[in-house]
């Protein structure tokens, strides 16, 4: 592509609206990343069209919402048409952020700061979105086949300089680390209204070794277990909400942490495919702190119900935002819904007390929409008072 | 502190120090932690001795000294170790017992004074839980009862865990077999001045009747009581105190303090948390069985007291100084699914040996152990981690496979996913000085730990790089092992080329471990026994293997480590001063 392509695509799609865009977003704080390595570029602040945004003021936030989608990054139509429907319900039902949960840039990730991927797999498709999207890496994100196994983490490395780079196209793109949390309004001066914290699981279960040391679990996925199990100890915020692109649990074709990629196994090199040490990895890091998981990788919406071993987290799997597939086993964990062989995302409004999630199904050769399911719940995790030191 | 300061002190605690047990566990993290027993001991006021306060009173007895059972001390803390005896006085309950603690078998500086009482409930059996001023330190303790004292008993707390300790030494014991042998391995241990503590990993006593699991020539000697498999809690009562009577045993409770948990054969043999090999429904429900021997094993064993719903739960953790953290294990009773004969259950991902809360509070402790600096990290545990196999094979989880043909699915071999899940943890804390301790097998085993021992890519057999821990196995007190020395070598010969990671072996020898620890190196030292079938005092060093810091992989030693320099004295068994006074 050529430079004056490149700076005309900007243009037209910068097109002056993003930056009013953010004031309308419930408000972004301080991003924290995770993550350190001596090759990345000093993580600065997001350029200087970016300014942070005060939420709140006075008033603390009284509600937040946000969508889930999950796998999206193919730049088919079917991605087109989850756009659009997620436009229309943002437009009507209000949304102060995008999750995207992983698999951003299919089949094979991105290979430059500079890389068309960018372009066809996230802007150009949600052009008409003015909403920052935080981002979480999956396993087709650090693939170097359009199988996904996984193997080339570095590659993940490109979607958080594009996080940094002054000639992205749009300021939507939000991937500060690879791993991090990010926090979002105030419940009180001193209180997020929610904390989001986002794993980096390609590392910690790909299909096949990746023989790049700095990616091991030594170097990489227990020092980002220990730091993840801080930041969420450390967390003050009223809502706290994980993001992690391999499920914890999931009635598709990856299944459950643990026991991931059943039948596909015997063909993967990794003997961390199975996700034991990352179930274990969510379990420290999550159980009973968090409200609400957030997966993608399997290619569905489903809502499982809380399990002991999570706490009372609910769990959702978005994974439908570009792909679909069916169920392997829709009885391997309960749930309050669940829907297969459709394209989709969820939609999440949270009060102070309340949480409603709206499961939304998109037809992949029409783009018609329609609400799947809605449910209201009370906040999973409720605070508990601290005690005054006698 | 002035001993009259630290007496008052303790008196004054006492009350809020009672409040404070009911919502503590077992003690974990060297925390200091105090602790109510189930039957309303605790350890607290100076009583007899302190100026204002008076003694009990005591119960009119006539007969002989009632400490039959000897003293013994256990799970010492930086500040706290548990006292204990038990009182024979037919006829009497309610029998106040009073403790006191001093810096020298003379009893010229006690620190402290304690009371308890002997109830029927608890086997007339009392333990205190002595707050002590001092950490790293040797006391002596004995106990006074019905106008009689009982012999002297000695120990040591820890090391506060940010303190410097320059060298740990540890006798490591399991496998006490009381038909199967004379306790020589307790009296060669009794008289080492130098140890810090005694592990016992497990079978402290046997559940068989008569003629089912004994060398029939010692088992003459040596009846069984109750003359029958125990089942019952008055049953495992009068085993435990069988076992008490040994003159051996005694001793070495009486001079050092012992850190135990249980093996199998304190339930039943081949135990899961749910049951037993050795456990018919002709004895009765399984649940009724193991709460009657976990009761019976905190009534006779020095192990920190809990609330009674907690009892089940002895996994703990001890801090030896910056030297050393010790995670003591129950791979038998508390998690552990039933055992499985096929190596394809073995490595079904839901099964597990540790259950998920122990394995929780594990990887918690190796990780508090790591941040604080300890240099080393001792697991003291029952059953094997290493894999024994008959011919290893490099493993490959994803196909469920891997690992060579297993022998004895009672070990970790047997819970394939329990072991990847440690394992893996130890390899991606990058935790360099685990040391795994083991009984259980009735032999002596050095190896080193691989995640994939029989895979060239993942383990050096010849160097030892890619092992990520080691391991040390005891050799049983009594408890047998191969029938003859010959069997023993050709088992070696045979196994030891099918495990690479199994670097020294011996079947045939009872014996025990010493474990000697200083900052630049671990190293285990056997000693074994020439016989039990007769009381002996002769023992040989077999062999020594340690692993220098940081190298996580073993190497040979042909002598035993030197012992401490000015170690302190054994107690004597009575005091002299006493004696003249009555």
């Amino acid at each position: 592509m050529s430079n004056d392509r490149r700076a005309f695509l900007r243009q037209l799609l910068i097109g002056g609206a993003s930056v009013s865009a953010l004031a309308a977003c419930g408000g972004q704080g301080g991003s924290e990343g995770g993550e350190d390595l001596p090759d990345d570029p000093p993580k600065v602040n997001p350029g200087p069209d970016e300014p942070p945004v005060e939420s709140g003021g006075v008033k603390g936030t009284e509600s937040m919402s946000f969508i889930a989608i999950g796998d999206m990054g193919t730049g088919n139509i079917g991605q087109y048409h989850v756009a659009e429907a997620m436009r229309q319900i943002i437009e009507a039902q209000g949304c102060d952020f995008v999750l995207g949960a992983g698999d951003n840039i299919y089949e094979d990730g991105v290979t430059s700061v500079d890389d068309n991927g960018f372009l066809d797999s996230f802007e150009y498709p949600y052009q008409n979105l003015d909403v920052p999207f935080y981002m979480c890496l999956g396993n087709h994100d650090c693939a170097s086949t359009i199988f996904g196994g996984g193997s080339d983490n570095q590659r993940g490395d490109y979607q958080v300089d594009y996080h940094y780079s002054d000639k992205r196209y749009s300021t939507k793109w939000r991937m500060p680390a690879r791993f991090y949390k990010e926090s979002f309004g105030k419940l009180t001066q001193e209180k997020p209204f929610l904390d989001l914290f986002v794993v980096d699981s390609n590392p910690l279960t790909s299909f096949y070794i990746d023989f790049d040391e700095r990616f091991n679990w030594k170097n990489y996925g227990y020092p980002q277990q220990l730091w993840m199990k801080e930041a969420v100890n450390e967390s003050e915020a009223h809502w706290k909400i994980a993001m992690s692109h391999v499920p914890y649990l999931s009635n598709g074709k990856h299944g459950n942490a643990g026991n991931l990629d059943e039948g596909m196994r015997v063909i993967f090199s990794n003997p961390d495919a199975d996700g034991q040490r990352y179930k274990l990895f969510l379990e420290e890091a999550f159980s009973s702190k968090i409200d609400m998981l957030v997966t993608g990788h399997d290619h569905s919406l489903q809502w499982i119900k809380p399990v002991e071993s999570m706490g009372p987290a609910h769990i959702i799997v978005s994974g439908a935002g570009g792909k679909s597939d069916k169920f392997q086993d829709p009885e391997r964990n309960p749930t309050h819904y669940q829907a297969e062989n459709e394209l989709g995302f969820v939609w999440v409004h949270l009060t102070e007390e309340r949480m409603l999630l709206e499961f939304y199904l998109v037809n992949e050769d029409t783009g018609e929409f329609r609400l799947g399911y809605s449910r209201e719940e009370t906040k999973p995790v409720q605070e508990v008072a601290v005690p005054t030191p006698a | 502190m002035k001993r009259r300061d630290f007496l008052v002190k303790s008196s004054a605690a006492g009350v809020s120090l009672v409040a404070l047990s009911a919502c503590n566990g077992a003690g974990s993290g060297g925390e200091e932690v105090v602790t109510a027993t189930s039957d309303g001991n605790a350890g607290g006021p100076g009583v007899a001795g302190t100026p204002g306060l008076a003694k009990p009173a005591m119960p009119e007895w006539g007969g002989p000294s009632p400490f039959q059972h000897g003293v013994a001390s256990g799970d010492p803390l930086a500040r706290q170790v548990i006292l204990w005896t038990r009182i024979t006085a037919e006829g009497l309950d309610e029998v106040p017992v009073i403790v006191r603690v001093s810096r020298d078998p003379e009893f010229s500086d006690v620190v402290y004074e304690g009371m308890g009482y002997a109830r029927s409930q608890a086997d007339y059996t009392v333990k205190i839980d002595a707050m002590l001023p001092e950490a790293n330190t040797t006391w002596f303790y004995q106990f006074e009862s019905l106008g009689y004292f009982s012999a002297i008993g000695r120990t040591k707390t820890t090391a506060h865990g940010h303190q410097s300790v320059e060298h740990l030494r540890l006798a490591v014991m399991a496998c006490a077999n009381y038909s199967y042998g004379f306790f020589n391995a307790y009296r060669k241990v009794a008289f080492r001045r130098d140890l810090d503590a005694v592990l016992f990993l497990g079978d402290y006593i046997y559940e068989y009747g008569p003629g089912e699991y004994g060398d029939p020539e010692v088992e003459a000697l040596r009846p069984l009581d109750p003359p029958h498999e125990i089942v019952t809690l008055s049953d495992y009562r009068r085993r435990y105190a069988l076992n008490r009577t040994d003159q051996d045993l005694q001793e070495c409770h009486r001079q050092h303090p012992f850190i135990c948990v249980w093996d199998d054969h304190e339930f039943a043999d081949n135990t899961w948390s749910d049951g037993a090999a050795n456990h018919n429904e002709g004895e009765g429900d399984f649940g009724d069985r193991k709460r009657a021997a976990v009761q019976a094993y905190y009534e006779w064993m020095p192990i920190r007291p809990v609330l009674p719903d907690r009892e089940v739960r002895i996994y703990r953790s001890f801090e030896f100084g910056q030297l050393a953290s010790l995670m003591m294990l129950d791979t038998r009773l508390i998690g552990r699914d039933q055992q499985t004969d096929s190596p394809v259950t073995a490595r079904d991902r839901n099964r597990s040996l540790l259950g998920d809360d122990q394995q929780s509070w594990l990887f918690e402790q190796l990780e508090h152990s790591q941040s604080r600096g300890a240099q080393w990290h001792l697991l003291g545990q029952q059953v094997m981690l290493a894999p024994l196999t008959l011919g290893a094979l490099p493993d490959t989880p994803n196909l469920d496979l891997g690992g060579g043909a297993q022998v004895n699915y009672d070990q970790w071999d047997g819970y394939e996913t329990s072991r990847r899940a440690l394992l893996g943890r130890i390899e991606a804390m990058g935790l360099d000085n685990a040391v795994v301790l083991t009984g259980d097998i009735h032999s002596s085993w050095a190896m080193d730990v691989s995640l994939d021992p029989g895979n060239w890519f993942a383990y050096n057999r010849f160097t030892g790089e890619g092992s990520i821990a080691v391991e040390f196995v005891t050799p049983a007190v009594s408890s047998p092992g191969a029938p003859t020395k010959g069997i023993s070598d050709l088992a070696k010969a045979f196994l030891i080329p099918a495990n690479p990671h199994i670097k020294w072996l011996d079947f045939y020898h009872r014996g025990y471990m010493i474990l000697d620890v200083t900052p630049e190196r671990c190293q285990a030292d056997w000693f074994h026994l020439e016989t039990v079938s007769e009381p002996s005092n002769q023992e040989h060093f077999a062999m020594g293997w340690y692993t220098a810091s940081g190298d996580n992989h073993i190497q040979a030693s042909k002598v035993p480590c030197a012992p401490k320099h000015n170690a302190p004295p054994l107690a004597p068994e009575h005091n002299v001063q006493q004696e003249a006074l009555a």
